[in-house]
């Protein structure tokens, strides 16, 4: 009995640790080496070199495309909470179970399949779409517009669609956490409702701000459906890039190095949100 | 904050009810397309009609992708449950190596699922392993492990010690102390977590589209089918999904809330 009793614990242990390391860090770490090798006709040649990141770096068209694709992932954290922060608002505002129900209300769309969901925006978004008839019936248009669909502005409008009920629940949760004493101690010193809301409210609310535009931005910059399916040829994201070097373009390599960049962005970004993401003083 | 002026107030609800429009848009035009006949942009709102139900009941690619991703799905739940209860069980009050661990575990749900899905990819490709059904499930699991890992890891945080030490000092093994005191308080955490793990592996689509083989899952069905335009059939079935996930969210929600809440009370 006593052997064995000790030999379970080894066992339980190595798999503990054996079981995420091969499946998460071996990929991982595999597809980093991959960075670092060339392709040549078609085939992969295993010698190390730098020539991917030099690629990378030098070439006129990636450069571009991935500083284009960071500020179009940024105006959508920034469309996302400027959105989300009012809606969160008026949420606190709200009393008791109403509160939680509206809240329910506005992340249940997250459940809904991501591919059915593009596809629908898509199809408002088209030119026979609901956008296009709302805006020649108010007269704005004088007729159906292409402007928002297959381009860069049609990536835009959906990942922001997409991506608003992540930028609400942390920017919920964060007014939610200010003490109301200090709000009621600001009205009683004398304070208006927008001099509160400028001094006490918002800054104590930045941190889900900073939260939620770390998240959006995160999951707006990995994303390679929705650029795919609504950006046509002129929308060209950093993701349909790194796609295309697995399909088309078949340079696995380079590939690699591309997502190696990106998980770089991505790192940096999940930081500044942790870092900025901390509240500070609230749980008095 | 009742202290705000009505037109603020007012201010904040328009702005909220665009939000919740815009949310529900996409959802809503599929399912009206579901049970009425669109042509251009315009809906036919005098005849409604279940003939999309009847076609999607007839559509065979459909329903086998729709098979296969409730397989990947279940596989994925047990998987997940099973090894995310254990790694939380192992790493519950050991300091040693539990940091990392824990950001490996949450490294696929962190990076982009591009990343996760081409690392495995290529890993699978290193390993000789073909591209399956199997290496679907691999990827989900390593996907979804994370929210079940921490779903379990916060109910056995929160659980009290003194039932355990009770339970020892009543003369129970240790075994029989983890099948009567342990699993059972941990039994609606990892339910929560299991809802979570199927409701993610169920729509996951980027992995999926990498690591799969000849057979697709409904997400990548519908992905490829996009390209063309859907048939009316798939309204029905979005109209139907849409009620199964709401379904699965307040499922979550049941096992998931009101556990913790009694305990904060107690």
């Amino acid at each position: 009995m006593l052997p064995r009793d000790r030999r379970l614990p080894l066992l339980v242990t190595v798999l503990a640790f054996a079981l995420p390391v091969l499946f998460v860090l071996v990929p991982l770490a595999i597809f980093l080496v991959y960075s670092f090798f060339g392709v040549d006709q078609g085939t992969i040649v295993y010698t190390p070199t730098l020539g991917n990141y030099v690629r990378f770096f030098t070439d006129p068209i990636f450069l571009p495309v991935f500083w284009n694709t960071i500020v179009l992932c940024v105006s959508v954290a920034v469309i996302c909470i400027l959105l989300a922060y009012p809606s969160a608002y008026f949420l606190t505002t709200l009393k008791g179970r109403w509160r939680y129900a509206l809240l329910m209300l506005l992340l249940v769309p997250l459940l809904m399949s991501y591919v059915i969901k593009i596809y629908a925006i898509r199809s408002i978004l088209g030119l026979n779409g609901f956008l296009n008839k709302a805006l020649v019936a108010l007269g704005i248009l004088h007729e159906p517009s292409t402007l928002f669909v297959f381009n860069m502005n049609a990536i835009l409008l959906t990942l922001s669609l997409l991506l608003i009920p992540f930028a609400i629940l942390p920017i919920f949760l964060s007014l939610e956490r200010i003490p109301q004493t200090l709000l009621r101690a600001s009205d009683d010193l004398g304070a208006s409702g927008l001099q509160t809301f400028l001094r006490i409210t918002l800054p104590l609310s930045l941190p889900g701000v900073a939260s939620a535009a770390s998240f959006v931005f995160v999951l707006a910059i990995g994303d390679f459906l929705t650029p795919q399916m609504v950006g046509g040829i002129s929308g060209f994201t950093f993701g349909r890039i790194l796609y295309s070097q697995f399909g088309t373009a078949y340079n696995w390599p380079f590939g690699a190095a591309l997502s190696v960049a990106l998980a770089i962005v991505v790192i940096c970004a999940i930081l500044i949100g942790e870092r900025f993401g901390r509240n500070r003083g609230t749980s008095i | 904050m009742s202290a705000l002026p009505r037109p603020s107030t007012i201010f904040l609800a328009a702005i909220t009810t665009l939000v919740a429009v815009l949310l529900y848009s996409p959802l809503f035009v599929p399912i009206v397309s579901s049970f009425f006949t669109v042509s251009h942009g315009n809906v036919d709102w005098s005849s409604p009609t279940l003939s999309t139900y009847v076609a999607l009941a007839e559509n065979h690619d459909i329903l086998v992708a729709l098979r296969t991703t409730l397989v990947v799905g279940v596989c994925t739940v047990i998987l997940s449950v099973v090894s995310g209860t254990l790694l939380a069980l192992y790493y519950h009050g050991r300091r040693s190596g539990r940091s990392i661990l824990q950001f490996i575990i949450f490294l696929p749900f962190l990076m982009p699922p591009i990343i996760s899905g081409l690392a495995l990819l290529i890993f699978f490709r290193e390993i000789g392993l073909e591209r399956s059904l199997l290496t679907v499930v691999i990827g989900h699991t390593v996907f979804v492990l994370a929210i079940v890992y921490r779903t379990v890891l916060m109910r056995l945080q929160s659980m009290s010690r003194t039932l355990v030490e009770a339970s020892y000092d009543l003369g129970a093994t240790g075994w029989q102390t983890f099948w009567r005191i342990i699993l059972p308080n941990l039994s609606s955490a990892m339910v929560g977590g299991a809802i979570l793990a199927f409701a993610l592996s169920f729509d996951e689509t980027m992995i999926t589209i990498l690591v799969t083989g000849t057979q697709s899952t409904l997400p990548v069905r519908l992905w490829a089918m996009m390209r063309l335009g859907f048939s009316p059939d798939i309204n029905a079935l979005v109209a139907l999904i849409l009620m199964f996930t709401v379904l699965l969210c307040v499922l979550a929600a049941r096992f998931l809330i009101p556990r913790q809440m009694a305990t904060e009370r107690s």
